[in-house]
C-alpha cells in the first residue's frame, strides 16, 4: 500500500488566516453585497437622466454622471452584478466543460489523449478575447449569456489541461491500481478518488479564472460585444467615459476602480486560497 | 455603393459650416487671410487628419480621404462644389445649355496643363468622365452621372454631354469627376491632374505631401507645400497639434477634447454647420413602422435636444428633417412631430397600439450611435415602447442593412450634401415608398431652372418630413482647430473637400 501523502478532502488549515485570502474575501465580499444591493436598491433607477452632462462626483451623484445625465454609482453597481453573474457562469461553465474533458482525457488511450492534449494546447495558444468574439459574431447578436458562453469556452480549455495533468498524477499512484484490483468502476474512482485530490489546486485555478473572466467581460463590452444596455457594464463604461477623459476624467476612473478592486480582490483571494488548501505548501510553512 | 456614403465610410467629414457673413466671403473663392502680418508664401502647412486614403484613385474605391486631399488640390474638374455649397466652373470656361436641356457644350479653360505636362485636351474630359461612369468604377457618384447618353468632342476645347433626360444638377455631379490625363497609368499610385498642387511623395500609413505647382494655370497657392499627416487616433491627432507636430486638425471629433484648445490663445477653433445628419432609420416597409402614426409618436417621444447636448454639448444644430440648412431647399421642419410625450402616447393607441410595442435598434459600434441608442431606449420607455439594442460593427451594418434590408431599425450618420434623393428612390434601405415623393423627386431633377428644383425638393421635403420617414436628430457641428499663425482653410469643406490653395501661415 502507498504510503504517498495524500490529504483527505475537507483538510482546514491550522493556522491563522493568510492575509490575502482576508483582503481578497474583503473586496470580492464588498463587491458582492453591492451586486445584492443593486437587485433592491441603486441611488437612481438606471437610464434614468437625472443630472447634468458630465457632473463631477458630488453628494448627489457620487461618482457624477456621464454624457446622458445619468448617475455613474447606479451605473458601477449595476456594473458590480454584471461583472459577478459573468464572471459566475463562465467559471462554471468553463469548470464543468474543462474539468469533464480533463478527466476523459486522463482515462483516455495513448492516441486520444495525445489528441486532445494537442487541441486543449491549440485552444490555449489562442487568445481568449478573440474566442471570445468569434463566438460573439457567430451567434444571434450579443446578450448577457453570449458573454458568459464564450468567455466559459475560452477559460475551459486551461481548466482542461490543469484536471488532466492533475488527474494523471493521481492516476498513477499505487492506491488507484489497488482500487481498480479491488473493483472501483472508473466512475467510482473519479468521485472517491480523483477528484477529492485534484480540487484544492482546481479551486485556486478557478478563482483565478474569475479574475480573468471579469476582465474578459469588461473587454468584449468595451468592443461593444458584451451585454447589450441597460445592462451597465464597467467595459461598456470605461469605452463611453474615454471620449471625455480630459474633461470628465472619473467618469473613466470610477468604473476603472471598480474593475481593478474586484479583479485584485479574486487575485489575492486565489493567493490566499492557495497558501490554506495547498498541501504542500501549507508543509512548507 | 450607389451615391451614398455613411460617415463611416464617408470617413473624410471635413463639412465645415461658417457664419453667413464669411459663407458669403467663401462663396466668392476668397479665402480670408492671417491676422498676423507676415505670411510665409513658401510655408508648409500640416494638416491632421483620420482618413488616410486606401489608394489614390476616387474611381477605386479610396475613400473619402483622397477627396480631402486632391479635390481641388490636386485634381479638378469642370466645377467646384465651393465651400459655401454653390456650384462655380473651373475647366469649364463658358457652358451653353440647349433649350430642351439635353445638350451641355462646355469650353475648355485655355492653357491647363497636366502635371505631367500635357495640355489639357477634350479628349481628356470625355475619358474622364467615361472612367467614372465605367462599369468597374466604384465611384459612388456612378448612379447620378447615368443620364449621360454621350459625350462628344468637335475640337480640342469643345466637349458636347449629350443626355438621355434632363439633369438639373449636371454641374455638380460634374464637381466630382476628376480632370485626369487620358495617358495617364497606375491612378492608384500616381497623378496627373491640373490642379495646384502636384504629388509630391505619398508614405503609406503616414503621410501624403502635395507640393506647389509652377505651371498651375489659376492663381497660384498661398503656400508651397501642403503636408496630410495620417492619425488612426483621435487622442494622438489632438496632442499632434498640442505638440505643434501638425497645424490643423480638419474635424473634431468630440466636444470635450475642445476644453484644451478652447481656453489657449496660441489656437483657434471654428465652428459651423456641416451636412452630416444623425437619424434612427427604420425599416418603412415592415410592420409596425408602415404605419405613419407609429412613426410620427416615436418622433415626439423622443428629445432631440437633450440627445444633442449629450453627444456635443453646446455644438450642432437641430433639424426637422434630412435637409440641412445649407441645401435651397431647406426649411424649418423642427415644429413637425415635436418633443410632446402626451401626444406619442395618444397616436400610439390610435395605430393600434395601446400597450406599446418592442423593437430592435440596430446601433453601429462607434460613437455616437450606442450613447444614442441608450437615450432612445430610456425615451421610449416611457411611452410603452421597449428597444432592444443590437450592437453592430460598420462591416455588418453594410451586409445585414444596406444590402439585405434585415432590419427593425437602425441608427445611422449621413454625410452626403443633397442627399434627400435617397427618400425617392423605394428601394434603398429604408424602403420609403411614396408615389409623390418619388415623382416629386424625379421631376425637380427634370427642372428647367434652380428654383423649380428647389421648389419641387421643398415640397418633397416637407412631404419626408410630415410622414416622419426617419426620425432626424440633429446635425454634427464643424469643429476645425488651427493654430492661430495658419488661417484661410475652408470651414464646410462640404462632402469631405479641403481646398488648401487659400491657407496661409505666418512667418515663425
Amino acid at each position: 500500500m502507498s504510503d504517498t501523502p495524500v490529504v483527505s478532502a475537507g483538510a482546514r488549515p491550522k493556522s491563522s488566516m493568510p492575509w490575502p485570502l482576508m483582503v481578497g474575501g474583503l473586496l470580492v465580499g464588498l463587491h458582492l453585497v453591492i451586486a445584492l444591493l443593486s437587485l433592491v436598491w441603486t441611488p437612481y433607477a438606471v437610464g434614468d437622466m437625472v443630472g447634468g452632462r458630465l457632473e463631477g462626483p458630488s453628494f448627489v451623484h457620487w461618482a457624477g454622471t456621464d454624457r446622458l445625465g445619468r448617475d455613474l454609482m447606479t451605473q458601477i453597481m449595476i456594473g458590480s452584478r454584471i461583472a459577478l453573474v459573468v464572471g459566475c457562469g463562465a467559471v462554471a461553465l468553463g469548470a464543468l466543460i474543462g474539468v469533464t474533458i480533463g478527466v476523459l482525457a486522463a482515462f483516455a488511450t495513448r492516441t486520444l489523449d495525445d489528441v486532445l492534449a494537442a487541441a486543449l494546447d491549440i485552444l490555449i495558444a489562442f487568445p481568449t478575447l478573440l474566442l471570445a468574439m468569434l463566438i460573439v459574431a457567430s451567434s444571434d447578436g450579443a446578450s448577457l449569456w453570449t458573454a458568459i458562453l464564450a468567455i466559459g469556452i475560452a477559460g475551459s480549455a486551461i481548466v482542461a489541461r490543469l484536471t488532466r495533468i492533475l488527474a494523471k498524477r493521481i492516476l498513477s499512484m499505487d492506491y488507484i491500481t489497488a482500487a481498480r484490483i479491488s473493483g472501483t468502476a472508473s466512475p467510482g474512482i473519479v468521485r472517491i478518488h480523483v477528484l477529492p485530490n485534484i480540487w484544492p489546486t482546481l479551486i485556486v485555478n478557478f478563482a483565478l479564472q474569475f479574475g480573468l473572466a471579469v476582465i474578459a467581460e469588461a473587454s468584449l463590452s468595451y468592443l461593444g460585444l458584451g451585454a447589450p444596455p441597460p445592462n451597465a457594464s464597467w467595459g461598456r463604461l470605461l469605452q463611453e467615459a474615454q471620449a471625455s477623459v480630459y474633461t470628465a476624467p472619473f467618469g473613466a476612473i470610477a468604473p476603472g476602480l471598480a474593475l481593478v478592486s474586484l479583479v485584485i480582490g479574486l487575485n489575492l483571494f486565489a493567493d490566499g486560497l492557495r497558501e490554506a488548501a495547498d498541501p504542500t505548501r501549507r508543509r512548507s510553512r | 455603393m450607389s451615391g451614398f456614403e455613411t460617415r463611416n465610410q464617408a470617413a473624410g467629414r471635413s463639412n465645415r459650416a461658417v457664419t453667413t457673413a464669411l459663407a458669403a466671403v467663401l462663396a466668392m473663392g476668397a479665402f480670408g487671410h492671417a491676422l498676423a502680418a507676415e505670411s510665409d508664401p513658401d510655408a508648409t502647412v500640416n494638416i491632421g487628419s483620420l482618413y488616410e486614403p486606401q489608394n489614390l484613385d476616387n474611381t477605386a474605391g479610396a475613400g473619402q480621404g483622397i477627396n480631402e486631399a486632391f479635390n481641388g488640390n490636386v485634381y479638378e474638374a469642370l466645377f467646384r462644389l465651393t465651400d459655401a455649397g454653390t456650384v462655380e466652373p473651373v475647366l469649364a470656361k463658358d457652358t451653353t445649355v440647349s433649350e430642351d436641356g439635353l445638350t451641355y457644350t462646355f469650353t475648355l479653360q485655355p492653357g491647363v496643363t497636366f502635371h505631367s505636362g500635357a495640355p489639357l485636351t477634350a479628349k481628356d474630359v470625355k475619358f474622364s468622365i467615361e472612367r467614372v461612369t465605367a462599369e468597374a468604377s466604384k465611384s459612388s457618384r456612378k448612379n447620378s452621372l447615368k443620364t449621360i447618353a454621350g459625350i462628344e468632342t468637335p475640337d480640342d476645347a469643345t466637349v458636347v454631354v449629350k443626355l438621355a433626360a434632363r439633369s438639373i444638377s449636371l454641374p455638380y455631379n460634374l464637381s466630382y469627376v476628376w480632370v485626369v490625363n487620358d495617358e495617364a497609368t497606375d491612378l492608384q499610385a500616381k497623378e496627373d491632374g491640373t490642379g495646384p498642387y502636384a504629388l509630391q511623395e505619398w508614405r503609406r500609413g503616414s503621410s501624403l505631401a502635395i507640393a506647389r505647382f509652377d505651371k498651375y494655370w489659376g492663381e497660384k497657392p498661398k503656400n508651397g507645400e501642403v503636408v496630410f499627416q495620417y492619425f488612426t487616433e483621435a487622442t494622438a491627432l489632438n496632442n499632434a497639434l498640442l505638440t505643434g507636430s501638425v497645424d490643423i486638425i480638419t474635424s473634431v471629433q468630440s466636444p470635450d477634447s475642445l476644453a484644451q484648445f478652447k481656453d489657449n490663445p496660441e489656437f483657434t477653433v471654428s465652428e459651423g454647420k456641416s451636412t452630416t445628419k444623425l437619424l434612427l432609420a427604420y425599416n418603412d416597409r415592415v410592420a409596425p413602422f408602415d404605419n405613419v402614426k407609429v412613426r410620427k409618436a416615436l418622433a415626439r417621444a423622443i428629445e432631440d435636444e437633450k440627445l444633442l447636448k449629450a453627444v456635443w454639448g453646446d455644438y450642432g444644430t437641430l433639424i426637422g428633417s434630412f435637409v440641412p440648412p445649407t441645401d435651397a431647399w431647406y426649411a424649418d421642419l423642427t415644429k413637425v412631430d415635436a418633443y410632446d410625450p402626451e401626444s406619442a402616447k395618444a397616436l400610439l393607441k390610435e395605430a393600434g397600439y395601446p400597450d406599446g410595442f418592442t423593437f430592435t435598434i440596430d446601433t453601429p459600434n462607434y460613437d455616437p450611435h450606442p450613447i444614442a441608442a441608450q437615450f432612445i431606449q430610456s425615451e421610449l420607455a416611457k411611452i410603452g415602447v421597449k428597444v432592444e439594442i443590437n450592437v453592430i460593427t460598420a462591416n455588418e451594418w453594410y451586409t445585414k442593412i444596406y444590402k439585405a434590408h434585415d432590419f427593425q431599425a437602425t441608427l445611422q450618420e449621413h454625410v452626403n450634401h443633397r442627399d434627400i434623393v435617397f427618400y425617392g428612390n423605394p428601394d434603398f434601405y429604408w424602403g420609403y415608398n411614396n408615389p409623390k415623393v418619388v415623382d416629386l423627386i424625379k421631376q425637380a431633377e427634370s427642372s428647367a431652372t434652380d428654383a423649380e428644383q428647389a421648389e419641387k425638393l421643398k415640397e418633397a421635403n416637407t412631404i419626408i418630413a410630415e410622414d416622419a420617414a426617419s426620425n432626424w436628430f440633429y446635425l454634427y457641428p464643424q469643429i476645425a482647430v488651427s493654430k492661430t499663425t495658419v488661417s484661410g482653410y475652408p470651414l464646410n469643406g462640404l462632402n469631405s473637400q479641403f481646398f488648401a490653395y487659400g491657407i496661409t501661415k505666418a512667418v515663425e
